[in-house]
């Protein structure tokens, strides 16, 4: 397939990876680490996120759009690369991993509490191994139509327009809160998922214009969750958010229509199709970094990957535990999504001193 | 040592490769004889073989494929006027008669409703092909209202001319091929040279001409050889009766295929949303026809989903109902012993049955099957309490749904997997319903009609194309043929605004 990825694709891509189970409880984040007005902290994290892309930017002008992996095997052995690989690898099997362990376990809290997770996850898990064997170009097709099969749900919060008072607002800002480095990081965690665009190098041209799309689907991320999160601010006030566990779920709850009410758990399925392709890019990362490591087929690494990941899902048990692994691991992931651009430009900048980058 | 047998390998299969073609080029055509046309079709009491001693010709051809007619005014009525036989190769020498030295040729003219003339030591081939057929009349599967009314036959040549009839172009080009090592069917590959894109063009004469199989005797048998996937439960070609829609395919840059002895032509490449449209919307007012499109995508939906959000919802999600309604739903359901899955599957398979069995009786039989099944088995069955009536308006409305598809593959598709999301739906509720819409979002994203993607106008997104995708805009704003058919030439509307 020598099909390269269109702006508008890349856009959507990145908009639906970055989009994850987050969102259903980022209301209350906000309201528990920034206060008052907290969705402005949106703002802060959307200009890191902005220049961390920059950064991406800067490496694949640098690399004049090479592959990442040829860019450090160009200068680093395979012996040293070859276990970061691993580690990139596994963080990324385990990221998608555990977003659809979280995913599952709100679903059957919300609406199957005697089954066993595990049957759902296995569900997510063959859904996300049709897709991984796909090549990208068919994985962003079907992120698109997703796209369009959710995005109409941003049109739900005009609902809440009746019960939204600006008073429940505050005219303060980050008022009633003890804001530590830690709650950007929390924040962060719902802005992640951009870096996956370091591997779509030798899959898009220059009519792609990558970056400038990752900065759209950004720019588009952080309009939505700001609405959001306003809309939330604005229909609950902070204090109740911070009492809310699921404030997204509740809101969902609010909705009746003539025919339809109590609409979460309907709702909250559609959200699938925003995680499956959150987790099938992570996923699919890893089989791209594995490829270097183990030169096997796509379909049986994408198997030895799912059915790692799967056999680790096993462990956490409650959401909290869940939750817990995915903010040690997303940190991890904010430190590679800093780490590995700042790391290429200093090895583009070498290769480039010593003549080498041709 | 590997290298060796590789070496060995290379040496010997080029030793193979040229014998055979050695041998090839010996092969010498057969020059074709009475004796040996009459015993290659010995037991086939429909061949006529005719002697004029007078003249000393022999003519064979085979009595039900010529045009009696032609045969008289073009063959025995110019013989009965020869008085010696040294004149028969002058009047053979006339541009009708076709001189013919290999015996495989003359086999194939005879087959094809030609008359072989033997004459001395000379063969002649000349057309007299005369088929009967049905007269053209109007599809039986795809109606319109407004517009023309006229419909393929079993005939190429007579869909071919209808074709003609409505592109006047000489750009409309015609490949002929062959399929069916027995059948010899022939398929014509029509494109409009300039507009269609030739990379199509040839893929299509590739992967037909790539066929080894006995016999094919329809269009939808063809396309099934030539699928991008054949495992798909999805049509990769639309087909089609109506000459006028192939017509408008090919003028969109599209390529069409027809098959001698199918009422039907194919068109590719193809994408899952125009199956959704009908000739009927361009012969009505823009607003009217899209509100039919849109109609149509709304009818998917509830075919897909109706059912089985009945099911998910009384099996897992009670809250979801309002409770007024719940009442009723309640009520109703009260009688019924089995869980909704069931209920639903027995409901389905049984409108499943009656479509089937309206399908394959006469018409008239048909509406009273209609009329059984619709109200005495639906009405029985809530009273007997094997169902509840919220869930035969669910049934009837997705099955009505579904007839509104134009396309009756596509129709059939849909209303198949309808019966995947029901399962999913009883099994794991609006989360099942979630995988199974993700999966046939996933399938439908990796389909490919002659390498093209099936998804077009959404995924590669082509915003341009909607105006005659979702909706149709005054003809006036469709100013371009669709980005799907890849054409040289993409103007096709040059009014100014």
């Amino acid at each position: 397939m020598n099909d390269k990825l269109s702006h508008f694709h890349v856009t959507i891509l990145i908009y639906i990876t970055q989009t994850g189970a987050v969102i259903i409880t980022l209301p209350r984040l906000l309201a528990e680490h920034f206060g008052t007005n907290g969705w402005l902290s949106l703002l802060f994290v959307y200009m890191v996120v902005s220049v961390n892309l920059l950064l991406i930017t800067a490496v694949y002008r640098l690399g004049k759009g090479k592959s990442i992996f040829e860019i450090m095997e160009r200068s680093i052995s395979k012996i040293i690369l070859y276990p970061f690989y691993l580690a990139i690898a596994s963080l990324w099997a385990m990221l998608g991993c555990l977003a659809a362990k979280q995913y599952v376990l709100i679903f059957q809290m919300i609406a199957f509490p005697t089954t066993n997770p595990m049957i759902f996850k296995l569900l997510i898990d063959i859904l996300a191994f049709i897709l991984i064997i796909k090549n990208v170009y068919k994985i962003a097709k079907a992120a698109t139509v997703f796209f369009w099969m959710i995005v109409w749900m941003i049109l739900l919060l005009f609902y809440f327009y009746g019960d939204f008072e600006w008073s429940r607002l505050t005219p303060f800002v980050f008022q009633d809160s003890a804001i530590t480095l830690n709650s950007f990081f929390s924040i962060y965690l719902a802005f992640l998922g951009y870096e996956v665009c370091l591997l779509l190098f030798p899959y898009v041209d220059k009519r792609t214009k990558l970056m400038k799309a990752v900065q759209i689907s950004n720019l588009m991320l952080t309009f939505t969750y700001v609405y959001l999160s306003i809309i939330a601010y604005g229909f609950y006030g902070y204090k109740h958010l911070k009492t809310l566990e699921y404030p997204l779920l509740n809101m969902f709850a609010y909705i009746q229509f003539p025919f339809v009410q109590g609409t979460e758990n309907l709702l909250f399925g559609f959200l699938l199709f925003s995680i499956i392709i959150t987790i099938v890019m992570y996923w699919w990362g890893a089989k791209e970094i594995s490829v270097q490591i183990l030169p096997l087929k796509g379909r049986v690494l994408a198997f030895i990957i799912l059915f790692i990941s799967f056999c680790i899902s096993y462990i956490p048990k409650s959401i909290n535990d869940t939750e817990r692994w995915l903010s040690i691991l997303g940190y991890a992931e904010i430190g590679l999504s800093f780490g590995l651009p700042i790391g290429l430009i200093l090895l583009l900048l070498i290769q480039r001193m010593r003549g080498e980058a041709r | 040592m590997r290298f060796f047998k590789r070496i060995m390998k290379t040496i010997f299969m080029k030793t193979i490769v040229s014998a055979a073609s050695a041998q090839k080029a010996k092969v010498k055509p057969e020059i074709p004889t009475l004796t040996h046309i009459l015993s290659e079709f010995n037991d086939c009491v429909d061949l006529v073989h005719r002697y004029y001693p007078e003249v000393n010709v022999h003519l064979v051809y085979f009595d039900h494929q010529v045009d009696h007619d032609k045969l008289y005014r073009e063959v025995m009525n110019p013989l009965i006027h020869v008085h010696a036989e040294e004149e028969v190769p002058k009047l053979l020498e006339q541009s009708q008669f076709t001189l013919v030295r290999d015996s495989k040729e003359l086999v194939e003219g005879i087959l094809s409703g030609r008359v072989a003339i033997f004459s001395n030591s000379k063969t002649y081939l000349v057309d007299v092909f005369g088929l009967q057929s049905r007269s053209v009349s109007q599809s039986e599967s795809e109606t319109v209202i407004t517009g023309p009314h006229d419909a393929f036959t079993e005939q190429a040549g007579i869909n071919l001319s209808l074709i003609r009839q409505r592109i006047k172009s000489s750009h409309l080009k015609v490949i002929k091929l062959s399929v069916g090592e027995v059948t010899k069917t022939d398929v014509y590959i029509l494109y409009i040279k300039d507009i269609a894109n030739m990379t199509y063009v040839n893929e299509a004469i590739r992967r037909i001409s790539n066929i080894e199989i006995d016999a094919v005797f329809d269009t939808n048998m063809l396309l099934q050889f030539i699928d991008d996937a054949p495992f798909s439960i999805f049509p990769q070609f639309l087909t089609s009766e109506r000459p006028e829609a192939i017509a408008s395919k090919l003028v969109a840059g599209r390529i069409v295929g027809i098959v001698d002895g199918s009422p039907s032509a194919l068109s590719a490449p193809t994408s899952f949303f125009e199956y959704f449209s009908s000739s009927d919307d361009y012969n009505q007012r823009w607003m009217l026809g899209s509100a039919s499109r849109l109609l149509r995508f709304l009818a998917l939906f509830i075919t897909l989903s109706f059912t089985s959000l009945y099911v998910s919802v009384t099996t897992f999600h009670y809250e979801m109902i309002p409770e007024n309604l719940l009442i009723t739903l309640t009520e109703s359901r009260s009688k019924v012993p089995f869980p909704p899955l069931f209920e639903a599957l027995f409901m389905e398979v049984t409108i499943e049955l009656l479509r089937e069995a309206g399908a394959r009786l006469p018409s008239k039989i048909g509406q009273t099957i209609g009329i059984v099944g619709g109200i005495v088995i639906g009405q029985a069955a809530v009273q007997a309490g094997l169902t509840s009536n919220i869930l035969i308006i669910a049934v009837a409305s997705s099955a009505i749904a579904s007839f509104v598809t134009p396309a009756y593959v596509m129709s059939a598709s849909i209303r198949f997997l309808r019966f995947g999301l029901i399962i999913l739906a009883g099994v794991w509720g609006n989360f099942g319903l979630a995988v199974g819409i993700s999966a046939i979002v996933i399938h439908l994203s990796g389909l490919t009609s002659l390498g093209s993607s099936y998804l077009t106008p959404i995924a590669p997104f082509k915003p341009r194309d909607w105006k005659d995708v979702f909706i149709i805009a005054p003809f006036k704003y469709i100013t371009e043929r669709p980005s799907q058919s890849k054409s040289p030439n993409t103007v096709k509307n040059k009014m100014r605004k």
